[in-house]
């Protein structure tokens, strides 16, 4: 499901995109296996994630890109803090 | 002892100095930052674990490549220039290259923010970070580590340069030896992340050390350099000027 909301990519150098929901759910997906969690647990908390970001989203018809990932992770930590974790780090890794 | 082997340094110290200087060269976290990546986005897409071991392990020995590559230039450069004989004025400006990049290190080394970000950069960071993402073959694993070594050139140059002025005073066969020796020490670090990536450590955890541990990591490699400026200046400096050597 793809919703109306723009999302302006980071540093604004980057044409902004419609926010889709099978990306988010990609990455928190990766997160999560990443922490060596099995899929059967990653693929349900990636719903709920979207589902928490997309409830989100609807009260803020722009976002960037860095919303998301803060919204994201507030709600991954309550179901994995250590995939949580990783998410967050994903950008101030190098 | 005669004039010529008096110039000579003596192979102890000088393997010490390059052991020193490759422990420094290991401290420094970018190569190992983008193996963590590399893994996360490996297991991240699901590739099985051969896939992943392939690609750590191309990434290891890309880095390897270019420490070696890296480390024989400057050694032909300053063979070329100064033959086997280094002018001290040369070895008081690589103690003060040392000694510069000791206080950079640790007042810059680490950004002021969360996370592991250094120095280097943005935009060879974000080079770095968009093809740790596409990187899905060997051969791209390979150049990725090649990469990572070129991106923190400015804070390994110091170690490669007094190791190289060290390394063109050995003869031929200890020459060889100070390389294969700086390489596997200035590997350490990713050899170990390599391992346990390799059998199945959580890279949460990786990264969580390293987070937590970063102003300490900070701190040897400032250190490190110092205490190398210092040892160098003794052993060459000093050395030669009251005849020691």
């Amino acid at each position: 499901m793809d919703l109306s909301v723009d999302i302006i990519k980071r540093g604004g150098q980057r044409q902004s995109e419609r926010f889709m929901r099978e990306k988010l759910h990609a990455s928190i997906v990766a997160a999560c296996l990443s922490v060596r969690a099995p899929e059967g647990q990653a693929e349900p908390i990636a719903h709920a994630v979207c589902d928490s970001v997309i409830a989100w989203l609807q009260q803020h018809p722009e976002v960037t890109s860095s919303d998301i990932r803060i919204v994201a992770t507030k709600h991954l930590r309550i179901h994995h803090p250590e995939a949580a974790y990783l998410y967050e780090q994903h950008r101030i890794t190098i | 002892m005669g004039k010529q082997e008096n110039k000579k340094m003596d192979i102890t110290s000088s393997l010490a100095i390059i052991s020193l200087a490759a422990l420094i060269h290991a401290s420094f976290q970018l190569s190992v930052s983008v193996l963590t990546l590399l893994s996360g986005h490996s297991i991240g897409a699901k590739h099985s674990k051969v896939k992943l071991l392939r690609l750590t392990t191309s990434f290891v020995f890309g880095a390897g490549v270019m420490t070696i590559l890296l480390l024989s230039f400057i050694s032909l450069l300053l063979i070329n220039i100064f033959g086997g004989d280094i002018p001290q004025i040369i070895w008081a400006a690589g103690c003060g290259l040392l000694f510069g990049m000791a206080l950079a290190v640790w007042l810059f080394y680490y950004r002021h923010a969360s996370g592991t970000t250094i120095w280097i950069p943005r935009a060879m960071a974000d080079y770095l970070n968009r093809r740790t993402k596409l990187t899905k073959h060997s051969a791209e694993s390979f150049a990725l580590g090649l990469s990572s070594v070129i991106g923190e050139i400015l804070f390994i140059i110091a170690p490669l340069f007094i190791t190289a002025l060290v390394l063109i005073q050995l003869p031929p066969m200890m020459q060889l030896l100070g390389i294969g020796i700086y390489s596997v020490i200035s590997l350490i670090s990713l050899i170990i992340v390599w391992l346990l990536i390799g059998i199945g450590y959580n890279l949460g955890k990786i990264q969580k050390w390293r987070e937590s541990n970063k102003h300490f990591l900070q701190f040897s490699a400032g250190s490190g350099l110092l205490i190398l400026a210092f040892f160098v200046y003794v052993t060459e400096i000093i050395g030669n000027s009251v005849g020691y050597k």
